[in-house]
């Protein structure tokens, strides 16, 4: 394996190196680095000229600018990169440090709602083949697959940023609007659970009036503004993520299980409640890191402890209902400091910019202005990887549920849910762990639009602003750590098929 | 370019950087001879003892400034500063730093910020007319021959730490500009290169610097020669630099820095220099320096700045002068495509966003907004090939195609949309919202081309004797929407007259090497940022100039390009830019066709906002908005 490894990596730096002389040299003859001087009849052009040439070396053939390019990148071995200074004279490693925490932000948080969301829409069509729902979803995700990025921001800005923000500052909702929600939310709900007529009109009936009673009372309780929620609603939703985790791990015949789930659901929320201090004010978000290992520990003991013969599920239901109820509480704090973040900052989606200038206020009201920044761009950037990852996740699933082994265990009386999910699911998410790790590093570099029309100054941009000035010293710190990536993401990759399928281990 | 600066055309600045080692004197034997020749060299071409001080009653055509008002700022009762923020963006790139006049911070994302913590002498009006601020001082000419100006200090002018603003920094805004590569005086000395400055003019004009008491608020300038554009180069840099700071780094007191510039020190001026040039850097990007290294002397002082967001300015409450009217100025580094959804959305204020027809009628559609149009000073011509081509050797081909160039309609389908008071512009170094505009024009253009004439065309054609179809490329640089629409108006027309217009545009249009240095064309579409100078067409249309583009050459403009650029007097300037004109004209140099529109758009909440043609962008009068 370790020989495997070292001469991937080999051939791997090799092609970098390649590459990057490749790019150099394309960046260098891209344009004219001296271009938007050109055209200015300011007098000093001349001065300006001259120590632009001096800056960028534009005196020098391009393999000579190269040449010291590389020399300075292999200093890195001596851990004192010298990764040269754009045209304004800007050191680059210090922009490309801030361009890949930027990027970093805005792709993490879209990648994993990305594969949660795509890889549960993508079965649930599997399970639903041929169904309304499943050609509702196909047409879907061809269409937002091939949407302009650009376009589909300046729509979004308007209905999520403009309009939103006018609506919130007086949310009502009409009537008509609200039959309509609730009209259209039944129908899809419907279609997702499936069975027959009767059950679909249940299902309807029930979410249609949850849903309109929801609306009406949230509009007339001012809720839209001020959604704080207690204790109670927290632990009932706490109850509720337990016994479906319970449900799809490991049903909820192992009372042993579903016990250990509602005995960390329970130390979770009495936790948070006797710990509210820190958690109303944590100072700084590692705090709140360190809260969560801990909960999943307790979690882990809780499991183990109640676990009996069925140890191991006990422990990972329990760490994932921890997790969730986590994820709970955090969105109980956002929703206590809603209302207070409104009065700081009336229109809270806004268009453009990683966080609002001159923003100052608690830890959570700064954390949900954060949040809010991120809302439109992890839509976008979600929008066309749940395409994609959904649509994989299906034919995927769908080939695996054909296999023959499969049908046995169907056939020796195993519960639809133990063969989808403990059979079918795994082998399933093989080819989309490989996916996924392809994709995650062509993120990286690829939301170079979503940056620009967001005003985020990512590696996307790093790049952008490099090409069009034909300065080659960002474009190769963007190549650098994309390069990088690949690199890597392929390698976890092909380590990870290699392990996950026996197939193809040699 | 920015147009509250002004340097000469210099010769080359090679290894000025390197060189700075070399004049602040080290223990190296060959360092040090080369400084004590430097010191001999520097100080005999800076210091010019033909200058002399002007006679007891020498006459002085006196100096009018425009008052305040019309296109100056107006005079605004602001007496409190409102606990405000105002968000604004120049584009999406990064503000490079305090030390905007390094050529590698030139650029116009950091001047439009540093313009706004700086005052001076001169201001540019909405029409880029020079306007003195007299809440910074006054200026008054005493002496035409030598040229010899007094300047006075505001006696409350302080910088922001509370350091009073006087004559130290004066002589070191001179230091500046003169010990430095701009400067032409020492275009063979790259050991006097010790400031790395835009700029070399002020030195260059004034070889023995300001007059003055050290500490004192009150200097005289005498210049070497007479200069149109002398308003300009005091101060030119478009922001002071503080002499008590710099002196400070390099363990002097302001007025001994002073009295080494004075003296010619050169071991004090290079360290002096050496801070100029690497002292204000910032750490990192989003990190200032220190608050104490960076004082300012304007409305408003560097607040915070979040790297790849904004920056933001404060205040200055040490401002002497009518205080800035909000708290707070905002510059978000947006790309400009996303403005109009900003300020529909809150998120940005005032925007001046790309003037296109497309963005007026989004920016229509914001229910909340206030739409200013108007032109800039910018202005997009035709140029006539004068070296080779039917045009350089045929005046009746030229006529004919003056003819046929539908100027009106360009006017009327391209421009009007976007600014409907847009004219047809008929001169080159007047703006037709100029004051002086219908004067130049009346004398030194008849109008025999405001009308399509295709059969007068067709006669100059034919008297030209050249058999048609006459073949015309029409160059410019690709992607450029409103030009391919320009070429494709003129085709229909021209080609009717008998001339074949082909389009040429290429992405490479303007480079070095490219089709314009070539001279691969009949025609270049292009357009030209006015300066705000008086004499920076020279460049541009006497023989042999590096921007003499289409290799044009009249006598008797050269001739008038001399008058003007030694000439003080406002009436010369007219009357040669005058005989310019009719020069151009009369040779069909080129076609002009309009000056460009501009767009603003501003939350109707914000006051005070005011439209300006010039390249200081809306922001210029800043200090006076307020919701």
């Amino acid at each position: 394996m370790l020989r495997f490894v070292l001469r991937r990596v080999g051939i791997s730096l090799l092609v970098m190196l390649g590459a990057s002389a490749l790019l150099f040299w394309l960046v260098t003859v891209s344009g004219d680095a001296l271009a938007d001087l050109r055209e200015s009849n300011a007098e000093n052009r001349q001065t300006l000229m001259n120590s632009r040439i001096r800056t960028m070396g534009l005196d020098e053939p391009w393999w000579s600018r190269y040449l010291s390019w590389l020399g300075g990148v292999a200093r890195c071995f001596t851990l004192d990169c010298r990764l040269g200074v754009t045209r304004n004279g800007v050191d680059v490693q210090q922009l490309m440090g801030n361009a890949a925490v930027t990027t970093l932000r805005l792709v993490v948080l879209a990648t994993l709602l990305a594969i949660v969301v795509g890889v549960a829409v993508g079965i649930l069509t599997a399970l639903r083949q041929y169904s309304g729902f499943d050609y509702t979803v196909t047409f879907l995700a061809f269409l937002f697959f091939s949407l302009p990025v650009f376009w589909a921001a300046v729509l979004l800005k308007e209905f999520g940023a403009i309009r939103f923000n006018d609506w919130l500052a007086d949310p009502l909702i009409s009537p008509l609007v609200t039959v309509l929600l609730a009209v259209v939310l039944a129908f899809v709900l419907q279609s997702i659970v499936g069975g027959g007529p009767r059950r679909r009109l249940t299902t309807g009936g029930i979410a249609f009036v949850w849903i309109a009673v929801s609306l009406v009372v949230f509009e007339e309780t001012g809720t839209f503004r001020d959604p704080s929620f207690g204790v109670v609603p927290l632990a009932i939703a706490g109850a509720g993520a337990a016994v479906l985790t319970t449900t799809l791990v490991t049903g909820l015949g192992h009372r042993r299980v579903l016990y250990a789930a509602l005995t960390t659901v329970a130390l979770v929320v009495v936790g948070s409640l006797a710990l509210g201090g820190v958690v109303d004010d944590p100072g700084h978000a590692v705090v709140l890191v360190g809260l969560y290992a801990l909960a999943v520990v307790t979690a882990l003991v809780v499991g183990w402890a109640w676990g009996g013969s069925s140890r191991r599920q006990a422990m990972a239901v329990s760490a994932v209902t921890a997790t969730l109820v986590c994820l709970l509480v955090l969105m109980s704090k956002v929703a206590e400091y809603w209302g207070s973040y409104l009065v700081l900052q009336p229109r809270p989606i806004s268009t453009i910019g990683a966080s609002t200038p001159g923003f100052a206020g608690t830890f959570w009201e700064d954390f949900i202005d954060k949040g809010t920044q991120l809302v439109l761009p992890t839509i976008l950037l979600m929008l066309i990887s749940v395409a994609s990852y959904s649509r994989y996740t299906r034919s995927s699933m769908l080939e695996v549920l054909e296999q023959d082994y499969v049908r046995t265990a169907r056939s020796k009386g195993l519960s639809e849910r133990t063969v989808v999910t403990r059979h079918a699911f795994r082998n399933a998410l093989i080819p989309i762990t490989t996916i996924v790790a392809f994709d995650f590093a062509g993120l990286i570099g690829g939301a170079v639009i979503t940056e620009q029309v967001f005003g985020w100054k990512g590696m996307g941009e790093l790049f952008q602003t490099g090409l069009n000035q034909t300065d080659p010293i960002p474009v190769m710190a963007f190549f650098l750590v994309t390069g990088s990536a690949a690199i890597l993401m392929n390698l976890l990759a092909d380590i990870a098929y290699a392990s996950l399928d026996p197939r193809i281990r040699r | 370019m920015r147009i509250t600066n002004t340097a000469a055309p210099i010769a080359l600045l090679a290894g000025g950087a390197l060189l700075l080692s070399a004049c602040s004197g080290g223990t190296e034997e060959v360092t040090e001879t080369e400084s004590a020749g430097a010191s001999d060299v520097c100080t005999t071409s800076a210091r010019d003892d033909s200058v002399v001080a002007a006679q007891e009653g020498a006459p002085v055509t006196p100096e009018v400034f425009p008052e305040g008002g019309g296109t100056g700022k107006e005079a605004l009762e602001i007496s409190s500063t409102a606990d405000d923020e105002i968000f604004y963006s120049v584009g999406q790139d990064e503000w490079s730093g305090y030390n905007g006049a390094i050529p590698e911070n030139y650029d116009v994302y950091t001047s439009v910020v540093n313009a706004r913590t700086a005052s001076g002498f001169i201001y540019y009006g909405t029409d880029g007319e020079v306007h003195v601020d007299p809440e910074f001082g006054s200026v008054e000419k005493i002496a035409d021959d030598p040229l010899t100006v007094r300047y006075t200090i505001n006696d409350a002018a302080v910088w922001s730490d509370g350091t009073p603003l006087d004559y130290d920094d004066m002589v070191l805004d001179w230091a500046i500009t003169t010990y430095t590569g701009g400067n032409l005086n020492y275009a063979d000395h790259p050991e006097c290169h010790l400031f790395n400055s835009v700029s070399g003019s002020y030195g260059e004009y004034a070889p023995n610097g300001p007059e003055g008491e050290i500490g004192g608020k009150e200097f005289v300038v005498t210049f070497k020669e007479p200069y149109a554009d002398w308003k300009l180069l005091v101060g030119g840099l478009g922001q002071w630099y503080p002499a008590h700071v710099v002196a400070e780094q390099i363990g002097l007191s302001a007025d001994e820095l002073t009295q080494a510039i004075l003296d010619e020190d050169f071991e004090v001026i290079a360290e002096a220099a050496d801070f100029f040039n690497t002292g204000w850097a910032n750490p990192a990007p989003g990190e200032l320096p220190d608050e104490s290294l960076i004082p300012v002397a304007g409305p408003y002082k560097f607040g915070t700045w979040v790297a790849g967001q904004s920056i933001t300015l404060e205040a200055n409450e040490n401002y002497w002068g009518t205080p800035a009217a909000t708290q707070r100025l905002t510059f978000r580094f947006a790309e400009p495509s996303t403005h109009v959804q900003a300020l529909a959305n809150g998120d940005l204020d005032v925007i001046e966003p790309q003037p296109t027809v497309d963005t007026l009628t989004q920016l229509e559609g914001v229910a909340n907004a206030s739409i200013l149009t108007g032109d800039t000073l910018t202005w997009e011509h035709l140029d006539l090939n004068h070296r080779d081509g039917p045009f350089a050797e045929s005046m009746e081909l030229r006529e004919a195609f003056a003819m046929c160039v539908p100027r009106q309609q360009i006017v009327d389908n391209l421009v009007k949309p976007i600014n409907p008071e847009a004219v047809v512009m008929n001169a080159r170094e007047v703006f037709p919202f100029q004051e002086n505009y219908d004067e130049v024009v009346s004398e030194s253009y008849d109008g025999r081309y405001d009308e399509v004439d295709l059969d007068g065309a067709r006669a100059k054609i034919a008297e030209s004797g050249v058999a048609t179809p006459i073949d015309v490329r029409i160059g410019y640089v690709a992607g450029n929407t409103r030009r391919a629409d320009e070429v494709a108006l003129i085709k229909s027309s021209c080609d009717q007259a008998g001339f074949n217009i082909t389009d040429v545009s290429s992405a490479t249009y303007m480079d070095e090497g490219g089709e314009r240095s070539l001279g691969d064309y009949e025609v270049s579409l292009f357009a030209w940022a006015g300066s705000g100078q008086v004499a920076s067409g020279a460049n541009i249309y006497v023989t042999d100039n590096p921007q003499n583009w289409n290799w044009y050459s009249n006598e008797d403009v050269d001739a008038a390009w001399k008058t003007l650029e030694s000439s003080v007097d406002p009436e010369v300037h007219l009357e040669q830019t005058k005989i310019i004109e009719k020069g151009l004209w009369d040779d069909l140099h080129g076609i002009p066709l309009f000056a460009h529109p501009g767009l603003v758009g501003a939350d109707s909440s914000i006051q005070n906002v005011r439209k300006t043609a010039t390249q200081n962008q809306v922001v210029w009068n800043a200090e006076q908005w307020v919701r």
